[in-house]
């Protein structure tokens, strides 16, 4: 039997006087309120010619992957669990909720949130909706799982099966592989 | 006008924000996020970039529209906590002047941009310059003709709302969009600076 030593997720966090910007682990930083980030996932599912959906999570995919990658080489995280693990703690640090990477494959994997903050500053905003909103956080999982099986950005589809924002209890992912 | 801008900017630049064991972080009477800025920039970029120039303008409208909701709410959750009236309150004599100078030091002291009021004409108009701000990352080379800072351009819109735009009303019925705003210059069009001119809205 193995014994595992959970890793802790370090936030290098710094203010810089002269910029008067915040940095968290190299990367600038921004505080912003539920009314942002519900207000643009609004925009993202209004804006269906261009579909804003889609273009609200890819963003998020990439900045995502681009964050977590430097930290994973920067930290020497290499291994599935180690990389979910740390993944998670950051998801957890930026206050976009809780999430748990249930199963992870190179070709499937489901993913379930317990709290997040689109969902429930939506609810808190406009009340329940009966369709998915958190578009941020399909672009979250994405990223990790390029990361966890070294593939490409958009490698992995994500599609939201159940949603805290419609009444659930938790919210649920599950990723395919393209 | 006492406000002691560097104080300010030195004192709240220390907040550190981390979700709780919900990783939610709750403050100022709202959820809040702290990600990279990067996120934000990369979807207005990308969005403002794909529409049509008709809807160019309704798209940057939503995108403005988006701050001045967020600079409204939570701007009112900053000059109503704690934090403001330990450090804030004891240096105002004039309200709500002063009070709007007090809020772009906060404004500059959680990385929103380096920003401060150059004119203020009580309960009609007001000038902002900025000197670094996230949203000009959206050009790393060159510039162009977009200005694209649209976040400055709703929470200083919201700051004159809750300044002059009557009671705060939680519901956003009231008291929000009673001011607009203009970006009239930009480090991201190759200006020094940022410049942003808050009127009545028509």
């Amino acid at each position: 039997m193995s014994n595992f030593k959970n890793l802790e997720y370090i936030l290098d966090h710094h203010f810089d006087s002269k910029s008067c910007r915040h940095y968290v682990n190299g990367f600038v930083n921004v505080l912003h309120c539920h009314h942002y980030a519900t207000l643009y996932a609004q925009l993202a599912d209004d804006a269906g010619m261009l579909d804003g959906k889609l273009l609200l999570a890819e963003s998020c995919e990439d900045v995502f992957y681009d964050v977590l990658k430097k930290y994973y080489i920067e930290n020497g995280i290499c291994s599935i669990r180690d990389k979910i693990n740390i993944a998670e703690q950051y998801y957890s640090a930026t206050g976009l909720g809780k999430i748990h990477f249930q199963k992870a494959g190179p070709e499937s994997g489901y993913t379930e949130l317990t709290h997040s903050h689109v969902d429930e500053g939506w609810i808190k905003k406009w009340g329940t909706r009966d369709k998915p909103v958190n578009f941020m956080t399909q672009g979250f999982i994405s990223a990790v799982f390029s990361l966890l099986f070294d593939t490409p950005r958009r490698s992995f589809e994500v599609f939201e099966e159940e949603s805290i924002v419609s009444g659930a209890t938790k919210s649920s992912f599950k990723i395919v592989r393209k | 006008m006492t406000i002691d801008r560097k104080k300010i900017i030195e004192n709240m630049s220390k907040i550190r924000v981390i979700g709780n064991e919900d990783g939610l972080v709750s403050g100022f009477n709202v959820f809040v996020t702290q990600l990279p800025a990067a996120i934000w920039n990369t979807f207005a970029d990308r969005l403002t970039a794909k529409v049509d120039s008709e809807m160019l303008e309704a798209a940057e409208w939503l995108l403005v529209n988006a701050a001045q909701e967020c600079g409204y709410h939570t701007g009112y959750g900053i000059i109503t906590s704690d934090e403001w009236k330990a450090v804030v309150e004891p240096m105002i004599e004039k309200a709500p002047e002063d009070i709007l100078y007090g809020a772009f030091a906060v404004f500059t002291a959680w990385g929103w941009a380096k920003a401060e009021v150059i004119e203020l004409i009580p309960n009609e108009k007001m000038v902002i310059r900025a000197y670094d701000y996230y949203e000009s990352d959206a050009v790393s080379y060159g510039y162009g003709n977009k200005k694209g800072a649209y976040m400055i351009r709703g929470v200083s819109a919201a700051f004159m709302d809750l300044a002059y735009g009557g009671e705060y009303d939680p519901t956003g019925n009231t008291g929000m969009r009673t001011f607009s705003c203009k970006q009239t210059k930009g480090i991201e069009c190759g200006d020094d600076y940022g410049e942003f001119v808050v009127s009545r809205a028509q």
